[in-house]
């Protein structure tokens, strides 16, 4: 009862949503920048750049009257780019966070998405995070600043950023192939990317233990731009008439990864 | 110094080395992953060039002017070369590159947007300042203090003897820079300037970092989407190295004909 009362109350909350009139930027142009390297947000396949956000961001700009430019940069100089406002809008699958948010605004979350734990394909020592932490020789492998970074230290470790057991690495790329050569014993990444390692490695690699450290990812903004307010306008309706959910079927379950 | 007998032996090592590139090729073209990482990666050699060969005459440039502040008769010109060289010299490129991209680009926006508005004019966007040319410029900054240091000891190595010559012969200041010092020095500096070109090729993948499509950057995408990290940086690694060996036998020619080094 309480759930069918909360079920009426969502769609009273919803439907004003989906019928109200969604901001008419009069076909302004925005810059929006990413890296082409987060499948499947954004990477490049038979040389063309795709992914899901680049549908979300095309969805979003017709339904608020937009022209949308792409831009490339790469993930060190990102967030740097977009606060001093070289770039309206960046996306990459970024994780909402709040020391993030000193340097640029962040959009409504478009997207929650948990960490998978990948590790080499015979791996018998360690089969959850509980596990690995506990024994002291085994290793993983993170870029620093991101969240998987973050996830190992704080969800998996003891929360020093400083503890040797975290190796860093300057690609996630790296520090997959650190994996697959014995320097490290595990790598974390989203559920997704993790099985598009695992489908190219032949057997090399597998994904061990539950889900970790739930992220939302949202777009960044130069602080105070006035994009904010109809952006998370378009993320409600696409998240209200279910084109988010679309979205995600079409790029996580039906896209084959690494082939 | 006698020259020792290695630079006539016969070149096995390039055998090796163009062996070795056959069989990647081969590779390349039997495979289809090889060849469509190869196809994407060819579209980033024409930046890489682009950057290297962009920043690295402007590097000459400012090094050569470098190098004639340092052997200035003015001391203030002297001291500023100096102070230059040993901080720059002493900046990791890619610290360089980063600093230049947004921190000196921006000020420079700014400085310029300060001129254009009290002319009346309006302002440039920092976003029109591409990052492709923040990259030449740190690059070039980067090298500048390299290249100052090899022009000043190439510079120094014509005997004073020749200067003196020319001076008795009448030769003004730039007549005798340009026809007696310069041709000469250029044999000595030859060889380790080849060597700087060589190493910004590779040092020119740094400004992937800035997202500027070179091969690294491309490189580091593709591989992102297919997951194959060890074919598509065998790719790269072919491409970087099929341009600094074919450049580092065109120098060797150029330091023979020059007979440079002698």
């Amino acid at each position: 009862m309480k759930y069918a009362a909360a079920a009426v109350f969502a769609s009273l909350f919803v439907t004003p949503v989906i019928a109200q009139d969604l901001p008419d930027l009069q076909g302004r142009e925005i810059t929006v920048v990413t890296e082409n390297a987060y499948p499947p947000l954004q990477y490049m396949a038979d040389g063309e750049a795709v992914g899901w956000e680049y549908d979300a961001m095309a969805e979003i700009a017709s339904r608020i009257n937009m022209t949308v430019a792409y831009e490339n940069i790469s993930w060190d100089a990102m967030i740097p780019a977009v606060s001093e406002g070289q770039y309206d809008l960046g996306m990459t699958g970024i994780t909402i966070r709040d020391d993030r948010k000193e340097m640029v605004d962040f959009s409504d979350a478009y997207m929650r998405s948990e960490m998978s734990m990948l590790v080499r394909g015979d791996e018998e020592r360690f089969t959850d995070a509980a596990s690995f932490a506990a024994d002291d020789d085994l290793l993983v492998a993170a870029q620093p600043g991101t969240t998987p970074f973050y996830v190992a230290v704080y969800d998996v470790l003891d929360g020093d950023e400083a503890n040797p057991r975290v190796k860093l690495f300057e690609t996630f790329g790296a520090g997959v192939q650190a994996l697959r050569a014995g320097d490290v014993d595990l790598v974390l990444t989203d559920g997704v990317a993790a099985e598009g390692y695992v489908a190219a490695s032949d057997g090399a690699l597998k994904v061990v233990g539950e889900k970790l450290g739930t992220e939302d990812f949202g777009f960044i903004f130069p602080k105070g731009s006035d994009l904010v307010a109809p952006i998370n306008a378009a993320i409600a309706s696409m998240k209200a008439d279910g084109t988010l959910d679309a979205l995600n079927k079409k790029w996580f379950l039906d896209t084959k990864l690494g082939e | 110094m006698r020259e020792r007998p290695g630079e006539k032996d016969f070149p096995w090592w390039l055998v090796i080395l163009a062996a070795t590139g056959a069989v990647l090729f081969a590779q390349v073209i039997a495979d289809e992953l090889y060849s469509d990482v190869l196809e994407t990666l060819m579209k980033g050699v024409g930046i890489t060039v682009f950057v290297t060969l962009v920043a690295f005459s402007l590097a000459c440039l400012l090094g050569l002017l470098l190098a004639m502040a340092s052997m200035s008769r003015w001391i203030v010109a002297r001291q500023v070369a100096r102070l230059y060289v040993e901080i720059v010299r002493g900046v990791p490129i890619l610290v360089l590159l980063l600093y230049v991209a947004f921190v000196v680009a921006p000020a420079l926006v700014v400085a310029v947007n300060w001129v254009l508005t009290s002319l009346g004019g309006e302002g440039i966007r920092t976003r029109d300042f591409s990052l492709l040319w923040r990259a030449i410029i740190a690059l070039t900054i980067g090298y500048s203090a390299f290249i100052a240091e090899v022009f000043r000891a190439g510079l120094l190595s014509v005997p004073e003897g020749q200067i003196e010559a020319a001076e008795a012969l009448g030769l003004s200041p730039w007549q005798r820079f340009r026809l007696v010092r310069l041709p000469q020095a250029l044999r000595v500096i030859l060889p380790p300037l080849g060597n700087d070109f060589i190493a910004m090729i590779k040092d020119s993948s740094l400004v992937s970092v800035l997202g500027v499509t070179d091969i690294t950057q491309l490189g580091k995408v593709t591989s992102a989407g297919n997951f194959r990290y060890f074919e598509t940086y065998n790719v790269v690694a072919l491409l970087y190295l099929v341009m600094t060996v074919t450049l580092s036998l065109a120098l060797r020619r150029l330091e023979k004909r020059l007979g440079a080094g002698r």
